[in-house]
């Protein structure tokens, strides 16, 4: 090869690279307006509901400079891919998030506060103000999980059932077991109550317990759940199965598929749950044959039930934030939560604007769900919240139900869980 | 005086020797450092959990704790109950398999019509997914509207439904009914093709001796199905150790402890409490029995010369 054909080969080269350059520049300037992908993770409680999907579309849509990618991940897995993603580095940049958490993943530092953002955030005002707190650790602390959908606990019962029996709708624990007595002939396999002792059953006991009176922790916060008052709620709670014999034998290990296909089946009169449920209650037993009720309490003149918080929240580690935290309070906007409230998701909205529409007002099981939310306790952020939802709680109550424990010792136990 | 040839051959030789011994090794290091990744790297981190205090998320404030984990399996009260009821899934389960196993095995090998449909209908439940197994069983022993019940009750054999997944006496050996369904077909399959592999002429030696069907199968079926079924009994007891799908769904250890397994307890410990260092510690105490379990077993299988034939 001549010197000339040395020098055409290099000038080729030069001009190939600077082509190539020259592209990349391109390129480089197309992927600054590539939009900031943010990962959400979420559970559905029926995850072949197609509105989560439909809401992130309309979201990218009118977001040109957000890409929202979400990841469905069950329930009962939630927490511990959480965990492990989040140790691995992999996290999402934002996810669905349950109160039962907050006080063990704030103590690890893995949620970002959210309070500047809220401050700027348009929809804060529409909020119901005291549903604020179930995204804090203390009332005056930084919110951490935007509010989203909640549920508070009601009782079912069987209006056809009480009519035949002359039964009124209980209102206190006295008239609830004279009831679930009355309808409790077990040579029919039929019982009075769908007692919850196996998985979620928690958020039923929870129920029984602050509307017997009893508290898991003081206005200090200090834990209160084996203080004498709560011990005797839980000696009556536990009675129902093991004294009165109102549940169904299988109370112990029942978790809500089989707590609700024994309502559906006929053979428990009462079963306490939240408005998710509903569709598929009257759509198996008939509206006229279903009524709902505040949970019976044991003074009438001091009701309360069991609330828990789906929120969201943004992670610490997340790189996004600012685009994340767009996304979350989107979702916490009238439309979307209109839609996801009236989807067969069908949890309680946290926005005044959209309880006071019709179709949550004028619908009995929205409506006794929404004035429960007015006496409603939460679960406290405490770090051992998550363990006693997720196994101690189930354990513990199932031994007290068999008699292998006092009701005093499963709380005992309870505390210290909560304690850790 | 050695002549220089020799010394020079003996040089060569371990030249060779030392050639010989590298090129193996070179090809063996991927599969090498594949075992050193996925099976000694975790192992050697359970050990190192086992001394720690993990914060998960804050690596920065994990704490050595020396034998503090181990101290605490000597206060832990479910630990008991946990290994109690691991001993009676693992052997319950493995030997009613290797039963059933054994008893499916025979029948397959006899001539009938349909026997090769059959045999792989037989396959059905080891290859169903687990969490089938355990929902479908959970749905059939159902305490208020089961199949189970509902068959029993029909047949006159109890008079009222029972709760078996919530009984403490019934929670347990009902899980295990589950997983013996399961593993019936892995036992039949094996013990199947050990079964085919025996010559026929032997049994034909022993009908024309006019040995009896059950004499043939103590002295000859059995005798030569024996390395596989220990072989196979070995292998079952190790994957049962570990099983917890079903327990984790059809009962989740309950009620109370009364069906809780050593991994499930460890799980529970790991992922639901996040105490990685106590869970990778119950772990390793896991291990530890098995591997002891393991190598008595295989000591009396060598004592009895099985290996050998």
């Amino acid at each position: 090869m001549g010197r000339l054909g040395w020098l055409r080969t290099v000038l080729l080269c030069l001009g190939i690279v600077g082509l190539v350059l020259l592209l990349g520049g391109g390129a480089g300037s197309l992927h600054a307006q590539a939009p900031t992908v943010v990962r959400y993770w979420l559970w559905l409680d029926d995850p072949t509901e197609p509105m989560f999907d439909q809401l992130v579309k309309e979201f990218n849509a009118n977001h040109p400079g957000i890409k929202v990618e979400y990841q469905l991940v069950p329930l009962s897995e939630y927490h511990d891919k959480l965990v492990t993603a989040l140790a691995a580095g992999s996290g999402p940049d934002a996810g669905r998030f349950k109160d039962w958490w907050l006080g063990e993943f704030v103590k690890l530092t893995a949620l970002e506060p959210l309070a500047n953002s809220i401050a700027k955030w348009v929809g804060r005002g529409d909020v119901i103000e005291n549903l604020w707190n179930t995204g804090k650790i203390t009332t005056a602390g930084p919110v951490y999980m935007m509010p989203h959908q909640f549920i508070t606990f009601y009782l079912y019962y069987r209006k056809d059932w009480f009519t035949q029996a002359g039964l009124k709708p209980p209102a206190t624990f006295d008239d609830f077991l004279a009831a679930a007595t009355k309808l409790t002939d077990s040579a029919k396999n039929q019982y009075g109550f769908g007692l919850r002792g196996g998985a979620g059953g928690q958020d039923q006991w929870l129920a029984f317990m602050v509307a017997g009176g009893a508290r898991m922790v003081d206005a200090q916060g200090k834990v209160v759940i084996n203080s004498p008052e709560a011990v005797k709620v839980n000696q009556w709670y536990i009675d129902l199965f093991r004294t009165h014999k109102v549940a169904p034998l299988s109370a112990p290990t029942d978790a809500y598929a089989q707590v609700l296909g024994a309502f559906q089946a006929g053979t428990t009169a009462m079963m306490a749950h939240h408005v998710g449920s509903s569709v598929l209650v009257t759509q198996k037993l008939g509206v006229a044959n279903v009524g709902v009720l505040p949970i019976p309490a044991a003074d009438p003149a001091k009701p309360a039930t069991m609330a828990t918080m789906s929120g969201n929240v943004v992670f610490a580690a997340s790189k996004q934030k600012e685009a994340a935290f767009s996304f979350i309070s989107w979702l916490s906007e009238t439309t979307p939560m209109d839609k996801w409230s009236g989807s067969r998701q069908g949890q309680l909205p946290v926005l005044k604007s959209v309880a006071r529409l019709p179709r949550y007002t004028e619908n009995t099981f929205f409506k006794v769900s929404l004035d429960g939310a007015n006496y409603a306790i939460a679960w406290p952020p405490l770090p051992g919240v998550g363990y006693v939802s997720a196994q101690a709680w189930q354990a513990n109550m199932q031994r007290a139900l068999l008699g292998q424990i006092s009701s005093k010792d499963m709380l005992d136990e309870i505390a210290k869980a909560l304690q850790r | 005086m050695r002549s220089p040839r020799r010394s020079s051959a003996k040089a060569s030789r371990g030249n060779r020797r030392g050639r010989t011994w590298v090129l193996p090794l070179f090809l063996l290091s991927p599969a090498l450092a594949l075992l050193l990744g996925i099976v000694a790297y975790p192992i050697a981190r359970a050990i190192w959990l086992s001394f720690h205090r993990l914060e998960i998320l804050r690596p920065d404030l994990t704490q050595y704790v020396a034998l503090d984990n181990y101290r605490g399996l000597l206060q832990d009260p479910v630990i008991r109950i946990a290994l109690q009821n691991s001993v009676v899934w693992v052997v319950g389960v493995v030997v009613f398999q290797c039963l059933g196993g054994l008893v499916g095995a025979l029948i397959l090998n006899r001539r009938f019509p349909g026997r090769a449909m059959v045999r792989g209908l037989a396959l059905i439940p080891w290859a169903t997914p687990s969490v089938l197994v355990a929902l479908m069983w959970t749905w059939m022993l159902d305490g208020n509207y089961g199949l189970v019940n509902d068959l029993l009750v029909k047949a006159g054999i109890l008079s009222r439904f029972q709760p078996w997944l919530a009984q403490p006496w019934s929670a347990l050996p009902a899980v295990m009914l589950a997983d013996v369904w399961q593993g019936i077909p892995f036992f039949a399959v094996m013990l199947l093709a050990a079964l085919q592999a025996i010559p026929e002429d032997l049994f034909e030696a022993a009908r024309i001796d006019g040995a009896s069907p059950w004499r043939v199968f103590r002295h000859i079926t059995l005798p030569l199905l024996l390395p596989t079924i220990l072989i196979t009994t070995m292998l079952r007891m190790i994957w049962t150790a570990n099983y917890m799908d079903l327990i984790m769904i059809m009962t989740g250890g309950g009620p109370g402890y009364s069906s809780l397994t050593i991994p499930l307890h460890a799980y529970y410990m790991a992922y639901k409490r996040l105490d990685f260092g106590y869970g990778a510690t119950i772990a390793i105490v896991q291990v530890a029995i098995l591997a002891g379990a393991i190598v008595a077993y295989l000591r009396q299988l060598r004592s009895h010369e099985v290996m050998v034939q």
